[in-house]
């Protein structure tokens, strides 16, 4: 649900909530005022007539339009000169609940004592709650109104930092080198938000940095160490030795074969997340496939590999050499040594994608994390596991997509050339993910 | 063959020279810009082995004064950092060949050679030993003058072993030659066995002698001193 939805419920749910309450808060004060102003006149009125009396006038039975009633009385005067009663009876004849107040008031007029007491019809409480619920039943309505629209047409404009700042953290790069760009905005919360987001983006590429450039400096630094070993023991191999030191040798330069392999591989997978790999013209992919099939005849020969080829022609496409050339051996490469003596290899090359696959024993782990670095379907086996990490990032670089599958049999590797609608449907829920 | 070695780092400047001192060649040390700088003005070589990351400079800046002082030498660049924009950079400049480290010897070796050849024997493509010539230049391989009938991994490998002759050639550095370093795949031994089997078949059938022998638990070499 979106933010703003929720906080319109909320308040909706608060008023809701709060009305009930001040309906009956202000029924009772008005009730309690009319009943004192009807009171504090009453008394009045007893007070007029007392006066009446003491001047010796005979007071009418409705003084001031008011039925009074003057009572004598024996005795002396109660302590309290002032009594209000309220009832609330149900008046027969009309067959309707009815308010009195009444009030008594004792005078001494003379030696006699008098009780004079007034009483009127005031408006029930039920009368004023009726009143009300028509207009707070209006409120409520005009309130409900007036909050969804204006959270409407404010939230456009009151978040619209958010959603920019949304944007372009959807858009930030760890890889890429250009710092988080964030909106100005005058809202506290955003700018606490932006200053957090900025610090710690800066701290991400820091460390990002430092850490790519000590594995970039420490690549280096080992080759040169790593030639001298190599040609010190292609030296010690020169010389006079006996076939349990050529064995230890041999050892030794298998090892040495797997580290430059890792160390080399380590650094051109680097380069390509440093993006150095700059295109300036289109390739003829078709040729680089050609050429490199042609590399690798002899060895698809020696295993007696079937290979069935279909390649469309002339398919231009902006990619550097060198990554071509390394894609494609790369995976027709695995294709021959994964592949079973007599087995099959199955390439095809069409404008949009190019699809090798091969015969072989299935994957023991999901095709999914062949890709990842240094994983491979069987541990025990010759290779450094590489490859595939090293393919993906070819094709990450260029914007191709790539997808290992493996079924009935076949170890299938598609690299498609243009991002697939899948994959772009998929940028469009993130993208409207954004939208608050 | 007379060559400089410009390289700062001793271990491996000896190394290269031991081997090419096998090779009878004579080599000098260079261990950074200002040595080298000295000896080009006042010696020539055939071939210079430069390194891009020196002490007191780049190795390009070399590069650049070889061609100003119109030093006809091949320069085969050798560089740690595996860019290829240096590659291209330093072919651009007039380096003849690029190799990066860690390399292997023979391999060294063999594009050192390929440059001489091209650069001091004018282009002189032959490459001979006893009964065997080689062709470079159309890929031909003949022995006893009759033409032999390899595939071109098979030529490369026979250039590969009668340049390093009488040298120990590891498996790897055989692997490495013919397929270069960027596939993932290791040195790919069967494959190197079955090329060899292949190449000494060919040879023998055309009534050659089969100088290749197996080092056991290394690899190959191709043994002048067989008949």
């Amino acid at each position: 649900m979106k933010l703003l939805n929720k906080i319109t419920l909320w308040f909706i749910g608060i008023v809701f909530l709060v009305t009930p309450i001040t309906m009956i808060i202000s029924r009772n004060n008005i009730k309690k005022h009319l009943d004192q102003a009807e009171i504090a006149r009453m008394t009045a009125v007893n007070d007029r007539v007392a006066q009446q009396l003491l001047a010796g006038e005979k007071p009418d039975r409705y003084t001031h339009g008011r039925p009074i009633e003057i009572t004598a009385i024996s005795g002396p005067l109660p302590a309290e000169k002032i009594s209000v009663k309220k009832d609330n009876y149900v008046a027969e004849d009309l067959g309707e609940k009815e308010c009195r107040i009444t009030v008594d008031s004792w005078y001494q007029v003379g030696t006699q004592a008098y009780k004079i007491s007034s009483y009127n019809y005031v408006i029930k409480s039920e009368e004023i709650f009726r009143g009300m619920l028509s207009t707070v039943v209006w409120k409520m309505l005009l309130m409900i109104f007036a909050v969804s629209v204006t959270a409407r047409l404010l939230s456009g404009k009151i978040f619209s930092p958010l959603r920019r700042t949304m944007k372009a953290i959807h858009r930030f790069d760890l890889k890429q080198k250009d710092k988080l760009q964030l909106p100005e905005t005058s809202t506290t919360e955003f700018k606490e938000l932006n200053v957090f987001l900025r610090k710690m983006t800066d701290k991400a590429m820091e460390d990002y940095a430092a850490v790519k450039e000590f594995s970039e400096n420490a690549s280096h630094e080992l080759q040169t160490p790593l030639a001298v070993i190599r040609s010190k023991i292609e030296l010690l191999s020169e010389t006079n030795i006996d076939s349990i030191q050529a064995a230890l040798i041999g050892d030794m330069q298998n090892a040495i074969e797997k580290l430059s392999h890792i160390n080399r591989s380590l650094i051109l997978l680097t380069k390509l997340e440093n993006q150095e790999f700059k295109v300036s013209e289109s390739l003829k992919f078709c040729r680089v496939v050609k050429d490199v099939i042609a590399t690798y005849e002899d060895w698809i020969t020696m295993r007696e590999i079937k290979l069935s080829s279909n390649l469309d022609k002339n398919i231009p496409l902006n990619i550097h050499p060198a990554l071509a050339e390394m894609l494609i051996s790369n995976l027709l490469s695995n294709a021959i040594r994964h592949n079973r003596d007599g087995g099959q290899i199955k390439m095809e090359l069409t404008h949009h994608h190019l699809s090798i696959s091969n015969t072989g024993i299935p994957p023991q782990i999901p095709t999914c994390e062949l890709f990842q670095r240094f994983k491979k379907s069987n541990q025990s086996n010759d290779s450094i596991g590489l490859g595939l990490a090293i393919v993906k990032q070819i094709c990450e670089v260029n914007g191709y997509d790539v997808e290992y599958n493996y079924t009935d049999g076949w170890h299938n590797i598609e690299v498609y050339f243009f991002k697939r609608a899948v994959i772009s449907g998929d940028a469009m829920s993130a993208s409207t993910a954004v939208a608050v | 063959m007379k060559v400089l070695i410009v390289e700062d780092n001793k271990e491996l400047a000896s190394g290269i020279s031991d081997y090419l001192n096998g090779e009878k060649y004579i080599s000098e040390l260079a261990y950074d810009v200002e040595t080298a700088r000295e000896k080009l003005s006042l010696f020539t070589y055939d071939c210079i082995l430069l390194d891009i990351m020196l002490p007191d400079g780049n190795g390009m800046e070399l590069l650049k004064f070889i061609r100003q002082e119109n030093i006809s030498s091949g320069v085969l660049i050798i560089s740690a950092k595996d860019a290829l924009d240096d590659k291209v950079n330093g072919l651009e400049r007039g380096a003849d060949d690029y190799v990066t480290k860690p390399f292997h010897l023979p391999e060294l070796h063999a594009r050192l050679r390929a440059i001489y050849r091209r650069k001091k024997l004018d282009g002189n493509n032959l490459v001979v030993f006893n009964e065997i010539e080689l062709n470079t230049d159309t890929v031909e391989a003949m022995v006893n003058n009759t033409l032999l009938d390899v595939t071109r991994k098979e030529f490369d490998l026979l250039l590969y072993f009668v340049v390093n002759k009488n040298r120990v050639l590891s498996r790897q550095a055989i692997a490495a030659h013919l397929w270069g370093d960027y596939t993932d795949n290791l040195a790919n031994f069967d494959f190197v066995y079955q090329h060899v089997k292949n190449l000494r078949k060919k040879i023998s059938a055309a009534e050659g002698v089969d100088y290749i022998e197996t080092v056991y638990g290394l690899g190959y070499k191709f043994n002048t001193s067989k008949t």
